[in-house]
C-alpha cells in the first residue's frame, strides 16, 4: 500500500530540488555551509541507530567520502546484521542541507520562522539568565524538561535535577508507556517476549513488519517461516502483518480488551490453565476467574465482531501449544482509555498458560546482576551508573502528580501531556517553560492547538535537535545536537536472556559546528552556576567510569561495538538451565524438576505475578481486578479515525530525511469501498476529516484493508512547519484531529478518535 | 563451469519495507529521482477477509536474452564474462533504445552521469570485495538469497530446486535471472 513507483520518485525528487533552493536561505542550515568530503573515524565503525528509538545496533563504513553504508552489527546475533530503510538512511539526515548546524535565535514571533544565527556561548548565556530568573522568581519547577530517551534524556533530565525541577519527561505516555504500566503492575518489572522459539503467537495490531524492531521482527518471521508458528492477527485495517498471518480478523478498534478477556475465559472455564502454574507464582487467580465468568466468546463477538467460535478455537489451539505460546502484549498505543485493563488482559493470557520464562514466551531480562548470581560467578561485568553526591531534592511535586491512580507512570517517563494543562490552567501550578532534546510533541501528543496554545503561552522555550522540527519551530532557542553518527554515548546495557553491553561511536568527523547532547547540557550547566554536578571530562571518562576503569573490557566493548556475555537462559526450560549448570560449576542447585523455578521472583507486593492486584485497588478503587467498562470512542455518525507505522518513518522524526522523504512524503486516507461509494469518493480524491478538535485535508485511499466503520493514516505527516520543506504540508496530521484525553492508571495519551469525512 | 548469478526472492519473508533500496542507494551512490531497486506492495488482491499483498521486486532482472544488449547502437550494454548485463558508460550515447526496450521497465539514465543505468548486482562495488549485494546484505527477513545457480551446493541452486518459484514475463523468452517465491496467499502452494 505504500505507493511507490518511478513517476512518483521523479516528483518527489522535483519537489526536493524546490525545496533544497528554498533551505539555502535558512540561516543555520548545512546548505550555508561549504560541502566537504565526509570524514570517516575508521574502516568500518561498530554503533548504535537512532532513526527510531529502537536502537538497533550498526556497523557503518565511509564509500567515497560521500556516503555511509550502514548495516546491522552481526555481532549482534538476533539482529542478524540486518538495519531497515530507516537505519539505512542515517547518512542522509547526516548531510540534509536542512539540517541545522549553528544555534539559533528566534527573531520574529513564536512559530513565525524568523532566526538568526548565534554562537554556543550567546546561546548558553541567553538560557541560563532566564532559567535562572524564572527559578528566582517561581521556583525551578516552573521549568520541565523532556527528551526523547537514550543518553541525551539521561543528560538533559541530570540538568534539571541539579537544577532543581522535577518535572522530566520522556515520550513513554504518547508511545509505548501501556504495556509497561501494565507489566510493573502484574510482573513489577518490564518483560520481554521470545517471539523466535514460540509456535504460536496472537497479535493485538503489533505491526513487526512495518514498526520494525530489528530484532523482534526477525524473531516473528523465524518463528513463522523456519519454525511453523501460527500467526493470529486481530486489527481493524490488513496491515503488512495481517498480510503475513494464517489469520486476520478485522476487530472493532479499541474493543481488544474484550477479545483478550474471552481467550481467558476459555482458558479458565474449559480448564485449559496451568494450574500449577497459577498456584505456586500467581496471585488473584480467584478474583479474576470470577470476575471473567461473564466474558464468553459469545459476548466478546457482540462488541469486537470477531465470531465467538473462532475465539473458542484459537484459544484451545492456543492452549495447544502451551507453553511455547505466547500473546503479543503489543508496543505503541493507545487504542482506548482502557489501554491499561488491555494490556493487561494480553499479559493474563500468558500467565493463564504459564509461559512464563519457556522458550516462545514471556521473559524477564537477565542483567549482569541476576545472572551472576545464579552463575555463582562474575560471568559479565556490571555496568556502572556514575551518580553525582549532593544532587538537590526537588521541593516541588511533580505536575503529573496530582491523582494516585498514575503512581506507577511518574517513574516511567510521566504524564507528558500534563504540560498542556499545567501551563494553561496552572494545574496543578502555573508552568513557565520548557526545554526539549529530541521530541516532537506537535506531531506525537494529541490536539495539535493545544500545543501551539502551549507553546505560546510559556515565557520561554529551548529545543535541542537536528532539524527544525514543528515543535522546535516554536522555541526561543534551538541548540543544533550532533547526529548520532556523530556522537560518542555511554555504554548502554542491551541485555535479555544473558547480559549483553554496546555502545554508540562516532562513525564520521562532526560536520558543522554541532554538538552531542552530553556536551550540551554539560555546558550549559556551567553556564546556569551549576557545574559541581558536572565532574566528568568527556564521554571516554563516564565510558570508563561505567567499566570501573577496566581498560580490557573498555576496549573489547569499543572495538566490537556490542558484547553478550554467557549462555541464553529462561528459569523455567529445563535444557537451558542444564546447559547453565553445566556451564558453571558453581551455578546455583536447581529444583528438583531441573529448573530455578522456586528462584523466580517478581518485584510485585506478594513478591508472585499478580493477575489482581490490592496495590491497584488502592491506587485506583474498582480497577484491582482487570475488568471490562464500555468506552464511547466516536459518535454514531462518525468513522474511527486510527493511525499506525510505516517502515519507512519513525513517527514525529523521520520525514524531512531526504532519502527517506522521496520514498514516502504522503500519507493517503485508507476508506472501505463502501464508505467510499456512500460518500462518493474515489482513490486520488482531495477529503476533509473532521473531528471534534481540528479538521484535516488529505487524499483518498480507497482499500478493502480496512472496516468500513474505519478510516486509518500513517502517522507523522502532515508538518505544518514551513522549515521541514519536504514534509510540510503534505498529508493528514494525526495529533490535529485527536483530542487530548488520558487513560486511566497508565496515564497515556490516547490516539483513537471519531471523524466524519467528506469530499472537497 | 561459468558462473550463474541469480537473485531469488521470497515474497513469503518480504514485508515491503524498503530496507533494500536505500541500501542499493548508498552503496551505488544512485541520485535522487531515479531508483536501481524497489519493492512494489501492490493491492491488497482477493475478497475480505482473504486478502492478500504482492511483493514486486523492481530491479534489472539480468536477462539471458537481454533485449536492452540487443538494441543498444554502441556496445555499451554488453553482458560480461561473469554473465552479467553491464553497461560502458563511456560509450553510452544516451539514446534511451535500452531503456524503451526493456520489458521490466528498470533502465534509467543517470541524471549525473549521463548514462544508461540500473542493477547489477553490486557488482562493481560489493561483489568486487567478495561480499553479497547490498539488498541481499542488510533485508531485514531474509528474503533475499543471491549465488551463483550453477552451483549445485549454493543456497540459490537449493531454493530453485526445491521451491515452487516463477519469473517475470517468461513469455517474451528473455530468461529473466531473478526468481521469485510467491505468497501462499497467492494461490501456488511451494
Amino acid at each position: 500500500m505504500i505507493e511507490l513507483d518511478r513517476r512518483t520518485f521523479i516528483k518527489g525528487a522535483g519537489a526536493g530540488g524546490a525545496s533544497c533552493a528554498l533551505a539555502t536561505l535558512l540561516p543555520g542550515s548545512l546548505a550555508a555551509l561549504e560541502q566537504k568530503p565526509l570524514q570517516g573515524m575508521g574502516k568500518e565503525v561498530a554503533s548504535i541507530c537512532e532513526m527510531c528509538s529502537t536502537r538497533c545496533p550498526i556497523s557503518a563504513r565511509v564509500v567515497d567520502g560521500k556516503n555511509v553504508f550502514i548495516q546491522g552489527n552481526s555481532a549482534a546475533k538476533s539482529f542478524g546484521g540486518k538495519v531497515c530503510a530507516r537505519g539505512g538512511a542515517g547518512h542522509s539526515l547526516l548531510y540534509d542541507p536542512q539540517r541545522i548546524v549553528k544555534p539559533l535565535r528566534r527573531v520574529g514571533e513564536r512559530g513565525e520562522g524568523k532566526w538568526e544565527e548565534i554562537s554556543w556561548q550567546e546561546a548558553y548565556k541567553t538560557i541560563a539568565h532566564k532559567l535562572n530568573d524564572i527559578k528566582q522568581q517561581h521556583g525551578p519547577e516552573a521549568v520541565a524538561f523532556s527528551s526523547k530517551s537514550g543518553s541525551l534524556s539521561g543528560h538533559l533530565f541530570h540538568l534539571g535535577k541539579a537544577f532543581g525541577s522535577p518535572n522530566t519527561f520522556t515520550h513513554a505516555s504518547t508511545c509505548p508507556g501501556g504495556y509497561v504500566i501494565a507489566a510493573k503492575a502484574m510482573f513489577g518489572t518490564k518483560v520481554k517476549r521470545d517471539l523466535s522459539n514460540s509456535k504460536y503467537i496472537i497479535n493485538f495490531g503489533h505491526n513487526l513488519y512495518e514498526g520494525i524492531n530489528m530484532s523482534e521482527t526477525r524473531g516473528l518471521m523465524k518463528a513463522q517461516m523456519s519454525k511453523g508458528a501460527k500467526l493470529v492477527v486481530f486489527e481493524p485495517r490488513f496491515s503488512i502483518v495481517a498480510d503475513k498471518a494464517d489469520e486476520w480478523f478485522a476487530i472493532r478498534p479499541g474493543t481488544d480488551v474484550t477479545v483478550a478477556l474471552a481467550l481467558c475465559h476459555v482458558l479458565i472455564y474449559d480448564n485449559l490453565y496451568d494450574q500449577a502454574f497459577i498456584e505456586h507464582h500467581v496471585e488473584g487467580f480467584d478474583a479474576f476467574a470470577k470476575e471473567v465468568k461473564a466474558y464468553t466468546p459469545e459476548w466478546a463477538e457482540g462488541i469486537s465482531d470477531v465470531p465467538a467460535k473462532d475465539i473458542r478455537r484459537i484459544a484451545h489451539e492456543f492452549a495447544a501449544k502451551a507453553p511455547h505460546a505466547v500473546v503479543d502484549f503489543g508496543h505503541r498505543a493507545t487504542f482506548t482509555p482502557e489501554e491499561f485493563e488491555m494490556r493487561r488482559a494480553l499479559f493474563a493470557a500468558n500467565v493463564l498458560i504459564g509461559n512464563i520464562e519457556r522458550k516462545g514466551g514471556l521473559y524477564l531480562g537477565k542483567k549482569a546482576k541476576t545472572y551472576n548470581k545464579f552463575a555463582g560467578d562474575k560471568v559479565a561485568p556490571g555496568l556502572g551508573k556514575p551518580g553525582v553526591e549532593g544532587m538537590p531534592k526537588p521541593a516541588a511535586k511533580r505536575i503529573d502528580q496530582v491523582d494516585e491512580q498514575y503512581a506507577m507512570m511518574w517513574s516511567s517517563g510521566g504524564i507528558y501531556q500534563t504540560i498542556l494543562d499545567a501551563t494553561l490552567k496552572a494545574q496543578p501550578y502555573q508552568l513557565r517553560a520548557w526545554v526539549m532534546s529530541r521530541t516532537n510533541p506537535m506531531q506525537t501528543m494529541t490536539d495539535r492547538a493545544l500545543v501551539v496554545e502551549t507553546l505560546k503561552k510559556l515565557d520561554f522555550v529551548v529545543s535541542c535537535d537536528v532539524y527544525i522540527s514543528e515543535t522546535a519551530a516554536y522555541a526561543d532557542i534551538i541548540l543544533p545536537e550532533s547526529t548520532y553518527l556523530e556522537r560518542d554515548e555511554e555504554i548502554a546495557d542491551k541485555s535479555g536472556k544473558s547480559p549483553a553491553y554496546y555502545v554508540r561511536q562516532r562513525v564520521v568527523e562532526t560536520i558543522g559546528d554541532t554538538k552531542p547532547s552530553w556536551q550540551i547540557f554539560k555546558e550549559l550547566g556551567h553556564e546556569m552556576g551549576l557545574g559541581q554536578y558536572f565532574p566528568w571530562e568527556n564521554m571516554e571518562s563516564l565510558q570508563l567510569l561505567q567499566l570501573d576503569r577496566d581498560m580490557a573490557r573498555f576496549n573489547e566493548i569499543k572495538q566490537k561495538g556490542y558484547v553478550s556475555y554467557g549462555k541464553p537462559l529462561m528459569l523455567r526450560e529445563p535444557a537451558m538451565v542444564a546447559a547453565f549448570v553445566k556451564q558453571y560449576p558453581n551455578a546455583k542447585p536447581t529444583d528438583d524438576d531441573g529448573t530455578y523455578a522456586s528462584a523466580m521472583s517478581f518485584k510485585t507486593p506478594s513478591g508472585k505475578i499478580e493477575l489482581s492486584s490490592d496495590k491497584v485497588e488502592k491506587m485506583a478503587a474498582g480497577r484491582g481486578v482487570i475488568k471490562y467498562r464500555e468506552v464511547k470512542l466516536k459518535q454514531d455518525n462518525e468513522l474511527y479515525f486510527i493511525q499506525g507505522k510505516v517502515a519507512v518513518h519513525t513517527n514525529g522524526a523521520t520525514h524531512n530525511v531526504p532519502m527517506l522523504a522521496n520514498l514516502m512524503s504522503d500519507n493517503g486516507v485508507w476508506i472501505h469501498p463502501v464508505t467510499a461509494g456512500r460518500l462518493g469518493i474515489n482513490s486520488g480524491d482531495k477529503i476533509r476529516l473532521t473531528s471534534s478538535v481540528g479538521s484535516e485535508e488529505g487524499t483518498a485511499l480507497v482499500t478493502p484493508g480496512i472496516r468500513q466503520d474505519t478510516v486509518f493514516a500513517y502517522m507523522g505527516f502532515g508538518s505544518k512547519n514551513k522549515e521541514l520543506a519536504r514534509a510540510t504540508g503534505k498529508g493528514v496530521h494525526c495529533g490535529n484531529l485527536l483530542p487530548n484525553a488520558t487513560a486511566p492508571v497508565c496515564g497515556m495519551n490516547i490516539h483513537t478518535t471519531g471523524i466524519t469525512l467528506a469530499k472537497i | 563451469m561459468s558462473k550463474r548469478y541469480v537473485m531469488v526472492h521470497d515474497e513469503n519473508r518480504c514485508i515491503g519495507c524498503q530496507a533494500c533500496s536505500v541500501a542499493c542507494r548508498s552503496e551505488n551512490g544512485t541520485p535522487e529521482g531515479v531508483t536501481r531497486l524497489q519493492v512494489r506492495v501492490e493491492g491488497p488482491f482477493g475478497d475480505a477477509p482473504h486478502l492478500h499483498f504482492k511483493y514486486n521486486r523492481v530491479s534489472c532482472q539480468q536477462c539471458e536474452n537481454a533485449p536492452c544488449v540487443t538494441v543498444c547502437p554502441t556496445g555499451a550494454a554488453y553482458v560480461g564474462e561473469d554473465g552479467l548485463v553491464s553497461i560502458k558508460e563511456d560509450k553510452c550515447v544516451g539514446c534511451m533504445y535500452c531503456v524503451a526496450a526493456c520489458p521490466y521497465k528498470v533502465r534509467f539514465i543517470n541524471p549525473e552521469t549521463k548514462a544508461a543505468d540500473k542493477c547489477n548486482f553490486c557488482k562493481d562495488t560489493r561483489l568486487a570485495r567478495g561480499e553479497q549485494p547490498a539488498c541481499v546484505t542488510v533485508c531485514p527477513t531474509d528474503a533475499l538469497t543471491f549465488g551463483d545457480a550453477n552451483d549445485p551446493s549454493s543456497e540459490v541452486a537449493k531454493l530453485i530446486n526445491t521451491k515452487a518459484t516463477y519469473q517475470e514475463k517468461t513469455h517474451l523468452g528473455t530468461k529473466p535471472r531473478v526468481y521469485r517465491i510467491p505468497t501462499k496467499r497467492g494461490g501456488i502452494q511451494s
